[in-house]
């Protein structure tokens, strides 16, 4: 493992280098944009002022024609409280008479004001005929002042402040994208670095430590590969080099002894024995030749799955944040079903196309070849994308969203057969670590990318650049190599029958890990973070982009916690455990919101459930094979986890069409409480169901 | 300059580019959006006086088809901010009762607006054409029951100059940022991957001795030393067990 922690100090390193960087860009790009903001929008903002200020005066000077005195005027802070509800960038009002004493004011006074209000040039703005305005910076304000003229009678002045902070406020809320933008550039610096240098980078260290292996146990069988033109390619071309001088070498005197005993006589057959014998210890020790193909494998080709799956997983995720919100425009009445349903069903659909197809897509991907099988599926998705930015209503989104599934569904299970392909028994959990850590960097980056563009360039632009995703994930793709590999050992992978699937959904062991574990998980995931979320943030008048950031924290948990939770539930054997804790923990994660509705208690919530969903979702998967044995035993393990993905992945299809149901009957609040109660009770029964001694872990077998 | 080095450069450009790009693109949204709410807040402003008017015409009884003095207002708040264009009152149904060109009286206006008016969850309303755009009102009675909207034309022009001046500097800032860590980044990237590349150097320079008989070289403290002792050991003992062959036969002979 030298070369791995090796490198990934390395990537560490310059992942710091190269954020520092970007944050010092991104602070001078913050700096002249404040520039610009505050030179520019505080003359807009006078300009304003001065319309606001124009109708107020207005008003004062209704009350005054009816003969109401100009120093007795009632009612004129209400007015000013009233325009500051309205325009939260003022911070004072006040009106002064013409010789700049307050009559009425409300709001933060600046320092100075009153000064301000007597100098002899404000002053003569009461007579100013004419709806002029003067604006001028008194301690933290820009005071607007115009005059309160009756007919050619100067009365007073009216001034209105402008926070000058105002600007502050309106970066402060880029300064929050700008995080997000942070945290997506390191997650991106990491994937960079290993898809242009640390794939082979990795892959050429690993051969080099694999090779010298080989030569300490006396390996010094030469392998035809070709090597890159790099610093690792140079090194490896020299260890190649030694070892074909040393098999020339042997080979050479091999023939030479040969030779020899061809034409020996007895005598000299007697002489040459010692050298027979030292050739018989050197064939024992060490072994010379042609090395055999590599049987389990090749990590470079392994390596280069990542970017295409990544750029793939991150064209469709960068809609989650958005999507519902633009079903929610797209919508038509469809008779006898609720528009919250209506909006609930693209994504219903989609999940559904993915649990029912990949079963059936493993087995062709693996006839056509994972290659093909993934470029149809991005094509497909490509079409998919460009079609849902230009739908014209909900019917031809339903069939573009269909083809984005069909077309997931195919780039996911390829891509998992890509990685089975070129994995054996040793390297499989790494491979697997490589296509799931594509997947949930992809995760982390997309909603909160793709809440930001659809807040900005709307919603069909942002799509669009979900179809360019996936057009990039196409060239990825089509580097991949031609050339299929299948393992001797690997049998044909086949969809679960229906036989396997009835007898197994009545199977009490096998749906108390699924029905009371997976399938919620997955209901409270895609039913909160994929619809709920979505809408309920954009109904309480925030953003998409606030969507995003939601759901990037949802992410993050998962990066963070689940590498952590995974290992503690296999050292502990106490996987029930860990899984009751985690359905539990995501099942009081929307009652938070029984205590209050607002934006910091939704954070919560999704942390919560992250949180819950990170401790649980390992160890679930674990947990089938440690007690369905016998059920394994029986139908098989491709059967038992086939029918088992195929539920969990139902409970992602169902998890919006029950949250849109419960929308219905108690609202956005009632449907968080109700999917996470549902969860919660899931989380008891699970932890009572697997109480008994026949949960007890087994014995650890002796290895 | 070693490929590694490159490709770890390569690297570190592609993500600035993407966050100084990110943050440029953040920025000049934010600018456009925020400059955009304060013209359409101050348009609006002159719409709230209409609405008041208008209101205060129907709490007396008056009919929202029969306002009289409706025209003459209008013109009168159009005159009071030069942004706007034009001031029309429109039905349920997108035709323009009132307005401050004359012609366009009994038109329908487009179906965009009576669309946007219908989307909004409040009486304001905003829709944008291309040289043009629209900040509306919902007029409604005492009894809260929408009687028409009130919509205002202003010229898309002031915001699109804004925008254009601030998309320009932040642009400018954006680039001139880039090239900063464009010069900066591989520097300071050199100092981080020296280590690295001194490893990969010293493995290099080691795999071009590996078949010398002389004595391992005195470790160099990389990474790979006890890598690169096994691989010369390895060989070592390969070439004395050739040799001691090569001396039997030649023994022989």
């Amino acid at each position: 493992m030298l070369e791995k922690n090796y490198l990934w100090r390395i990537y560490w390193r310059l992942a710091g280098v190269i954020m520092v960087c970007v944050v010092v860009a991104l602070a001078v790009v913050s700096y002249f944009s404040h520039r610009v903001f505050d030179r520019e929008l505080v003359p807009e903002t006078e300009q304003k002022a001065a319309t606001v200020g124009a109708s107020v005066r207005a008003l004062v000077l209704k009350a005054t024609g009816y003969g109401i005195d100009f120093a007795q005027l009632y009612g004129v802070e209400q007015t000013f409280a009233e325009v500051f509800e309205e325009n939260p960038e003022f911070a004072y009002m006040a009106i002064t008479n013409t010789d700049g004493n307050v009559l009425f004011a409300r709001g933060t006074e600046p320092i100075g004001a009153r000064t301000h209000f007597r100098n002899p040039v404000v002053l003569q703005i009461a007579h100013e005929t004419t709806d002029l305005s003067k604006a001028a910076r008194v301690g933290q304000q820009y005071i607007v002042s115009m005059p309160i003229n009756d007919a050619g009678k100067p009365l007073g002045v009216l001034h209105v402040g402008i926070d000058a902070a105002f600007v502050d406020h309106v970066l402060l809320e880029v300064l929050l994208d700008v995080v997000v933008v942070l945290v997506v550039s390191l997650f991106f610096t990491l994937e960079l670095l290993n898809f242009m240098a640390g794939a082979r980078l990795a892959s050429g260290l690993g051969e080099f430590a694999r090779q010298a292996d080989r030569m300490r146990s006396g390996d010094f069988t030469a392998t035809a590969r070709i090597r890159a033109n790099d610093e690792i390619g140079r090194l490896l071309r020299r260890i190649d080099s030694a070892i074909d001088h040393l098999n020339v070498r042997y080979e050479f005197l091999v023939g030479e002894l040969q030779d020899k005993l061809r034409t020996a006589s007895a005598q000299r057959r007697e002489d040459l024995k010692p050298a027979q014998a030292a050739l018989e210890q050197i064939s024992k020790r060490l072994r010379f030749g042609s090395a055999p193909e590599a049987a389990d494998g090749d990590e470079m080709n392994l390596n280069r799955i990542r970017a295409p799956l990544f750029a793939f997983i991150l064209a469709e995720e960068l809609t989650r944040s958005y999507l519902p919100t633009y079903v929610n425009q797209l919508i038509v009445a469809i008779p006898g079903i609720s528009p919250q349903v209506v909006i609930g069903l693209p994504i219903m659909l989609f999940m559904l196309i993915v649990a029912l197809g990949q079963p059936y897509l493993g087995s062709w991907s693996e006839r056509v070849g994972r290659r093909k099988a993934m470029l149809v599926g991005a094509v497909i998705a490509t079409f998919g994308f460009t079609g849902t930015a230009l739908a014209y209503n909900l019917y031809d989104l339903i069939l573009w969203r269909s083809l984005c599934a069909l077309g997931y569904a195919m780039v996911f299970v390829a891509a998992q057969g890509y990685v089975l392909d070129r994995t054996g028994q040793q390297n499989r959990a790494q491979g697997f670590a490589l296509f799931i850590g594509a997947i949930m960097v992809a995760t982390v980056c997309g909603p909160s990318i793709g809440g930001i563009l659809a807040d900005n360039i709307g919603f069909r632009a942002s799509f669009g650049v979900s179809a360019l995703m996936a057009l990039a994930s196409i060239l990825a793709i089509v580097r991949l190599p031609t050339t299929e590999v299948k393992l001797a050992v690997a049998k044909p992978v086949r969809g679960p029958r229906m036989r396997e699937i009835m007898a197994l959904i009545v199977n009490r062991r096998f749906m108390t890990l699924t029905g009371l574990a997976a399938m919620p998980a997955k209901i409270i995931l895609t039913g909160v973070c994929f619809y709920l979320v979505p809408l309920y943030i954009v109904s309480i008048g925030n953003t998409s982009s606030m969507a995003g950031r939601m759901l990037m924290v949802y992410a993050v948990m998962m990066v963070l916690i689940v590498p952590l939770s995974a290992s503690l539930s296999d050292a502990t054997m106490r996987r029930d455990r860990y899984v009751s804790v985690g359905l539990i923990i995501s099942g009081l994660s929307g009652l938070l919101l029984l205590l209050s509705d607002s934006f910091l208690v939704l954070f919560g919530v999704v942390f919560l459930l992250g949180l819950g969903q990170a401790l649980s979702i390992a160890a679930q998967s674990a947990l089938v094979a440690e007690h369905c044995q016998d059920e394994i035993r029986i139908y098989g393990h491709d059967a038992v986890y086939g029918v088992y993905r195929l539920l969990e992945r139902l409970g992602n299809a169902m998890g919006p069409l029950i949250a849109s149901l419960l929308v219905i009957l108690w609202g956005y609040q009632g449907s968080f409480v109700a999917l996470s109660a549902l969860v919660l009770f899931c989380g008891i029964a699970f932890t009572i169901a697997t109480h008994g001694p026949e949960w007890q872990p087994a014995e650890p077998a002796p290895s | 300059m070693g490929t590694i080095r490159v490709r770890f450069i390569i690297v570190a450009l592609v993500v600035s580019f993407f966050a100084v790009g990110m943050a440029a693109f953040l920025n000049y949204f934010k600018y456009k959006s925020t400059i955009s709410g304060i013209v359409k807040s101050r348009v609006l402003v002159i719409g709230r006086n209409i609405e008041n008017s208008v209101q205060a015409s129907l709490s007396v009884g008056m009919q929202f088809m029969e306002l009289g003095t409706m025209n003459a207002l209008l013109q009168r708040e159009k005159a009071s901010d030069r942004l706007i264009r034009g001031i029309d009152v429109f039905d349920q149904t997108g035709q323009i009762l009132y307005s401050t060109e004359r012609p366009r009286v009994g038109e329908k206006v487009a179906n965009s607006w009576t669309e946007a008016a219908a989307r909004s969850k409040t009486t304001e309303w905003g829709t944008e054409a291309a040289d043009e755009y629209v900040a509306g009102i919902s007029l409604k009675n005492n009894f809260d029951l929408t009687v028409g909207f009130l919509a205002m034309r202003y010229s898309a022009e002031e915001v699109e100059r804004a925008a254009k001046v601030a998309g320009r500097e932040i642009l400018l800032a954006s680039i001139f940022s880039f090239l900063g860590i464009a010069l900066i980044a591989p520097l300071a990237l050199i100092v981080v991957i020296r280590r690295f590349e001194r490893d990969l150097r010293a493995l290099e320079a080691a795999a071009s001795h590996l078949e010398d008989r002389s004595e391992p070289a005195l470790p160099t403290g990389s990474a790979f030393d006890s890598a690169i002792g096994n691989l010369r050991s390895s060989l070592r003992d390969a070439n004395v067990a050739l040799d001691d062959l090569r001396a039997k036969l030649d023994s022989v002979s």
